[in-house]
């Protein structure tokens, strides 16, 4: 099934001086869909979302939110929201004041703004903390509430940089469970991520980008066929620890189990990780 | 609209909350208002002696000669005697009230700034309020005098400053924006102490400050009291605070990150600047104000025209907001713009007869004065307070405040940048 395309970037360029931050990117985002952008450091996707949402203009190319306009327009950008990676946050207003501002400049009012401060506050579960200052925040619920404010108006089309950076893994379950009931509703959402366990719980499709330049977007599945090589088996027996490369890792155990008394053994299914790797040459978490 | 006015009223819960803008907004101009109208006011009101007791605990050649003038007063009658003794007479109803003056009076009283704070402890028969009242405010004009009496002597004066400089900056725990402040306004007011008595005549010093506005009294129908000089003194302070708060709050935005959604928000840039620069007009509006308001019913100040002196208000109001966009400019971070926006203020108060007012000033220092907004400002609210302006003489410097205005305000917005880097 083929979705109506939400977002469209083509052949964007932009660089900072001497460096190209992003190089001919063209990407359709799908509606409906969560997309994961996942990238080593300095791969791009910040200035990606940065101008998506028209903080940043395009050196070449064009963005455009399918049937409505380009986000340098102000009525195009109510309808994205957005979770920066770099926190913005008033520290000396409360969690629920931040929403609630942020809320106002997004035209809400009264009991509906109320209600949305409200949700918004549930969707990143601190709602016990509402009322305190933001600067008495701990750093994870700092970038929760950044999250909060990207959802405050109910956008069609949401751009989370980075949102669960240490954010601890309850909260960040139940973010994900939230995250997924929204794109039951039809919501899109664009995800940036160093964390493979996200990409492989949240996104539809995964865009895999180094240098500023998309090298490969399909489905994790699909991206794993593809780039993840082979399963790897694991075992230890009497005589010592084989390490076997091979499709089919249950024939090969039963192969190995007649040559002699199998001790251990463990495989190693092909991961996002693995994909990464192969087609960056990196890992995807500079340690 | 709505977008501005949610801007506006997030930055005044911002301003309410920080304690530091709070006070070079409100509380600051008050103490200025207050404390140099105090100083050069003439003397109390005419009732007869209220009999109080006084317990020295303090024992300190201070302490002595705060009794002494107390009871040389012609408002005070005065015993001395220990806590019990005190407390027990006016229980029993035979004085009217007691006022302990405890360790480190004396030496803190002569000192204008910086320093502990010490807490004078009054009781009084809960039946006499008015007495109570009374006797406050006596005990604050006596307390005051002490300061001008540092006053009427510059050099003694510059020691105290240089000695409350060396305290500032030693201190660890200081807000580093006061700090800064203090550091500018030290060593800016030594220096003018220095300058002063050589170009006036020597030695006058500042009590004679008293028959100087007698003076000017008699020439122009003349301001009521000492208030009428030292509120539209301690306002512009107000209003000045208020543009440098607001100023460093838009650099603050930027360095903090909400600028960037702010931008990302469904609204313009003018948008974000108007809303900064609303919540900068209700401010420099509301300081005038309060501080008149206050001082129209505690200080006797009688505006001769109200419509005069609104306006006054509003042009003032138009220019700093105008200056406000200009400091948001000239510094990167939050201590740079706070650093050259104060100094830039400080200069323009400084020239202006925001320190020292005008007519005290030699002649080539009124021609100087004309270059700085402070001058325009005090003079509109003179102006229409008690310098009796036609409108026609109104004109001249309320449209030069609302042209400085909007030609900083332009270049502001103009050179405002946007992004980080
Ligand atoms: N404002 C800027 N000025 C100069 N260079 C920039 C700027 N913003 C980004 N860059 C550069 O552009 C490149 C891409 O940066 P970007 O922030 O988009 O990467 P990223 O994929 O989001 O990385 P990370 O995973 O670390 O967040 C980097 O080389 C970075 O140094
Ligand atoms: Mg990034």
């Amino acid at each position: 099934m083929m979705r109506a395309t939400m977002l469209q970037l083509t052949n964007v360029h932009k660089a900072f001086g001497a460096i190209v931050a992003v190089d001919g990117l063209s990407l359709s985002i799908r509606q409906g869909e969560v997309f994961g952008l996942l990238g080593p450091n300095g791969a791009g996707k910040t200035t990606t979302v940065n101008m998506a949402v028209g903080l940043l203009r395009p050196d070449q190319g064009t963005i455009e939110l399918k049937g409505v306009g380009s986000p340098d327009q102000p009525y195009v950008r109510a309808k994205i929201g957005v979770a920066t990676q770099a926190l913005a946050l008033y520290d000396d207003l409360t969690g629920e004041e931040n929403l609630s501002f942020f809320g106002k400049l997004q035209g809400l009012s009264g009991r509906r703004l109320a209600e949305r401060v409200g949700w918004a506050l549930e969707f990143v579960t601190l709602s016990d903390r509402r009322r305190d200052r933001v600067k008495t925040y701990s750093g994870g619920m700092k970038r929760r509430l950044n999250l909060a404010v990207a959802v405050i108006h109910d956008p069609p089309l949401l751009l989370l940089d980075e949102p669960t950076v240490g954010v601890d893994p309850q909260s960040r379950n139940a973010i994900f469970e939230n995250i997924l009931a929204l794109r039951k509703q039809g919501r899109t959402v664009v995800y940036t991520t160093h964390y493979m366990e996200e990409a492989q719980r949240l996104c539809d499709r995964v865009g895999i980008m180094d240098h500023g330049r998309l090298l490969a977007l399909d489905t994790v599945e699909q991206l794993i066929t593809a780039h993840g090589g082979r399963s790897i088996l694991l075992a230890e027996r009497t005589s010592g620890e084989v390490r076997v490369e091979t499709d089919d890792p249950l024939a090969e155990l039963l192969r190995l189990q007649k040559e002699g008394q199998l001790q251990r053994f463990r495989v190693e299914r092909p991961d996002l990780e693995r994909v990464f790797l192969h087609l960056t040459g990196r890992e995807l978490r500079d340690a | 609209m709505n977008a501005i006015l949610a801007l506006a009223i997030k930055d005044l819960r911002l301003l309410f909350r920080d304690k530091v803008g709070f006070f070079f907004t409100f509380f600051f101009p008050l103490l200025y208002a207050v404390f140099f109208g105090a100083i050069f006011s003439g003397q109390g009101g005419g009732a007869s002696a209220m009999k109080i007791v006084v317990v020295d605990e303090d024992s300190t050649e201070g302490s002595k000669a705060f009794i002494r003038e107390l009871n040389e007063s012609a408002e005070l009658d005065v015993d001395i005697k220990n806590r019990d003794e005190a407390t027990n007479l006016v229980r029993r109803g035979k004085r009217v009230g007691y006022v302990v003056l405890p360790q480190g009076f004396g030496k803190a009283r002569g000192r204008v700034f910086g320093g502990d704070r010490v807490k004078i402890e009054t009781g009084i028969d809960p039946g006499r309020s008015a007495e109570a009242g009374m006797l406050q405010g006596v005990l604050t004009k006596y307390m005051y005098q002490g300061i001008q009496d540092a006053f009427a002597n510059p050099d003694k004066m510059r020691k105290q400053i240089n000695e409350s400089l060396a305290e500032v900056q030693s201190s660890e725990d200081m807000d580093p924006t006061a700090k800064a402040t203090l550091q500018w306004f030290l060593p800016m007011m030594d220096r003018f102490l220095g300058e002063l008595p050589k170009n006036e005549q020597s030695n006058r010093g500042w009590q004679n400050f008293d028959l100087e506005s007698k003076d000017v009294a008699v020439q122009r129908g003349g301001p009521q009291n000492s208030y009428e000089i030292s509120f539209p003194q301690g306002i512009i302070w107000g209003v000045m605070g208020c543009a440098a708060a607001f100023g460093i709050s838009l650099v603050v935005e930027r360095t903090k990150g909400t600028l960037v959604r702010l931008r990302i928000a469904p609204i313009g840039r003018m948008h974000i600047l108007a809303g900064k620069a609303f919540a900068c007009l209700l401010t420099t509006m509301a300081i005038p104000i309060a501080l008149l308001l206050l001082g129209i019913i505690a200080f006797g100040i009688r505006p001769d025209s109200w419509v005069l002196l609104s306006a006054g208000i509003i042009s003032i109001s138009l220019c700093f907001v105008g200056i406000m966009m200009m400091l948001s400019v000239l510094g990167r971070t939050e201590q740079s713009a706070g650093g050259i926006g104060w100094a830039v203020l400080l200069v323009m108060a400084l020239i202006g007869g925001g320190m020292v007012p005008l007519f005290i000033m030699p002649a080539w220092m009124q021609t100087v004065s004309h270059v700085s907004p402070v001058k325009w400002s005090i003079l509109v609210m003179e102006g229409a307070i008690w310098r009796n302006f036609s409108v026609a003489e109104m004109v001249l410097p309320c449209g030069i405040l609302i042209g400085v205005g909007l030609v900083c305000f332009i270049i502001g917005t103009k050179a405002f940048r946007w992004t980080e880097g």
